[in-house]
């Protein structure tokens, strides 16, 4: 060891000497002029060496202890003018691979010549804690910003709101602005907003844990789907003292779950409605084929030439309405094939002229006067077979339940509204009580009025051929006044 | 006290024309003492229960269908429950149906004014034991 002579006496030195051997550091020490180099045993002993156990040299440190990423900065830190920064650089322990060390360079200067001399400190354990810390970090603003998360705080008292990061980019704010809390909710939809504002006064007020799912409109207009949770923070007296929570962007998610609902809801609805089929159809066979037998049995009863006859007329009005029942399946068995046929594009106004003339003697007898414009959308890419079974099952639907105090009028027209297509069909008809039988117009077999001609099947085929393109169709109707059938096509 | 049987007076309400001609006819070919009147729907059969024109001459039995237009057999039973206690006859209601579903005859069997429920066509027996169970005596004077 050689330090300063001036400074220390002999034993003091000494004394020094020792305890710098003792500590958990190295010391040592090179001499520009002789490029003679000395380490102190601590440096042994902190790289696990015994003194002397390896050789002390420049090319020894350089090319075996210095990890050869770390060489860059050691150098640079020697020649940089004093005082200069400790760095931290990596040497290789005789049995536990490189640990770091921090390492603190010093020039000096004196009679016997000039000499650099360093301490290095194991900082491993620090090291690696530090590195553990910002891996957790970088995995912790990772996971945040992957799922799409921010957290905030609220301050019961002066409701003072702190927001992460995070929640200005869910917000897609573009600066860090600072927000009231009446600002923040402002940026839920309308019907949630009291929804979430609620939430937070009830945490406040009760300490009420809450977790939602909302309609929010960004600073940037994008409406999504957010999941704002929040639960309160308690003191020892049981009051809440801060609400914390996050907000998440749910809206792909959601959006997906709410789109399988509907199509789960459409499944529910053509299952229902399907079960509902095979019920009437399998009631009204048997209905019929147990008059059949009702009539065949009778007639077996009967002597009498008047009441035979009588009961065969009977047989053969069964066997009309048998073959009807089956023609009826078979309309609907037709409807289901026809599905797989190819769309084409269908002229609204061409269609409807033909459909009129068809049934022109029916229009003339009820003189009914019928308007159309398809001006709003002349045409569509639609299965033509089932747009002319819509058209024409309204229209007949229409003159069948004309009110007969007066002129039948019907009008039929389409509208184009954002990227959808409806087909209006109104009549001033005898209406429909919907109260009394809203869900059941478009019911199999349902008839509500005593008309002769009612076969309780054309709406059933309609709404079947109009859903399973994916429309809808609604009715509105008032007594006595008349009927609006509003179709979403596409 | 003299006692002399007289028709019974019964009712069937039901849409269907085949099966109204074929319960009729029935009765006739039988030989079952009965006078029979019959109603398209529901709506018709109350009408006729609470015209006071009527009130002389009520059926003892109904038989009632269960699906018809304007007024079926579910909702002729609400009404009926309504208004039976002005009738001031007692009247009994056998549901009548092709539906062999567990559910239409359970529910016909908790309504409480329904005596019992048949199912379509009807066999003569069942409805024999039926007519006979009506007290079809002349009031004494």
């Amino acid at each position: 060891m050689s330090f300063s002579e001036d400074k220390f006496s002999d034993d003091s030195r000494l004394h020094l000497a020792q305890i710098i051997d003792n500590i958990n550091a190295g010391i040592w020490e090179y001499n520009i002029n002789t490029r003679n180099i000395k380490w102190s045993a601590g440096f042994y002993s902190v790289l696990g060496y015994e003194p002397d156990e390896i050789e002390c040299s420049n090319h020894i440190f350089f090319e075996q202890l210095l990890y050869h990423q770390d060489k860059p900065i050691f150098l640079s830190a020697l020649t940089s003018s004093n005082p200069a920064k400790p760095i931290q650089i990596r040497l290789l322990t005789k049995a536990s691979g490189y640990h770091w060390f921090e390492s603190t360079i010093k020039k000096h200067a004196d009679g016997t010549g000039q000499f650099i001399y360093g301490s290095v400190i194991n900082i491993n354990q620090y090291k690696q804690t530090e590195l553990q810390a910002a891996r957790s970090d970088q995995l912790y603003s990772d996971t945040i910003r992957i799922s799409k998360l921010g957290s905030w705080e609220i301050e019961p008292g002066t409701l003072n709101l702190t927001l992460s990061k995070q929640i200005y980019d869910i917000y897609e704010l573009q600066t860090q602005v600072k927000l009231t809390l009446e600002e923040a909710v402002s940026f839920f939809e309308l019907p949630y907003r009291q929804v979430m504002q609620k939430a937070i006064n009830n945490a406040l007020e009760f300490c009420q844990p809450y977790d939602l799912e909302l309609l929010f409109r960004t600073a940037k207009n994008n409406v999504i789907w957010v999941r704002a949770k929040g639960v309160p923070i308690i003191n020892d007296y049981g009051k809440c003292i801060t609400i914390r929570g996050i907000l998440q962007d749910i809206d792909n998610n959601k959006r997906k779950g709410l789109s399988l609902e509907s199509s789960l809801n459409l499944l529910t609805d053509q299952n229902r409605r399907l079960q509902n089929f095979a019920y009437i159809v399998s009631h009204n066979l048997r209905s019929h084929t147990g008059n059949l037998q009702f009539m065949v049995n009778l007639y077996e009863e009967t002597e009498l030439e008047k009441d035979r006859n009588e009961i065969f007329s009977h047989i053969k009005s069964i066997s009309g309405s048998l073959n009807a029942t089956i023609e009826h399946l078979n309309e609907i068995v037709k409807m289901q094939t026809e599905i797989t046929n190819e769309r084409s594009i269908v002229n609204f106004e061409i269609l409807f002229r033909n459909i009129q003339s068809a049934i022109k003697s029916n229009i003339e007898a009820l003189d009914a006067h019928i308007a159309y414009d398809f001006s709003k959308c002349p045409q569509i890419n639609y299965i033509p077979a089932y747009m002319e079974s819509i058209l024409q099952n309204l229209l007949t639907n229409a003159l069948k339940y004309s009110h007969p105090d007066r002129q039948p009028v019907i009008r039929c027209y389409t509208l184009k509204e954002r990227n959808h297509i409806y087909l209006i069909f109104e009549d001033n008809g005898i209406g429909i009580d919907l109260e009394r039988y809203g869900d059941q117009v478009f019911g199999m077999y349902k008839t509500f009025h005593q008309n002769p001609d009612a076969k309780g099947i054309g709406l059933f085929i309609t709404r079947n051929q109009v859903e399973a393109l994916g429309g809808t169709i609604k009715v509105e109707s008032t007594v006595n006044i008349g009927t609006k059938f509003t179709i979403k096509l596409v | 006290m003299i006692v002399e049987k007289i028709p019974v007076n019964a009712c069937i309400i039901d849409n269907n024309k085949t099966y109204v001609y074929g319960f009729k006819k029935l009765i006739t070919i039988k030989n079952l003492s009965c006078q029979v009147t019959n109603f398209s729907n529901g709506s018709e059969a109350i009408v006729h229960l609470k015209n006071p024109l009527n009130t002389n001459n009520l059926p003892d039995l109904i038989f009632l269908d269960i699906s018809m237009p304007v007024m079926d057999g579910w909702e002729f039973m609400k009404e009926f429950a309504e208004i039976k206690s002005q009738l001031g006859k007692k009247i009994s209601i056998y549901m009548l149906s092709s539906s062999t579903d567990r559910w239409d005859i359970d529910r016909a069997k908790n309504i409480s004014d329904v005596a019992g429920y048949i199912s379509k066509p009807v066999d003569v027996c069942r409805l024999t034991e039926i007519f006979n169970s009506i007290d079809r005596r002349y009031p004494t004077a």
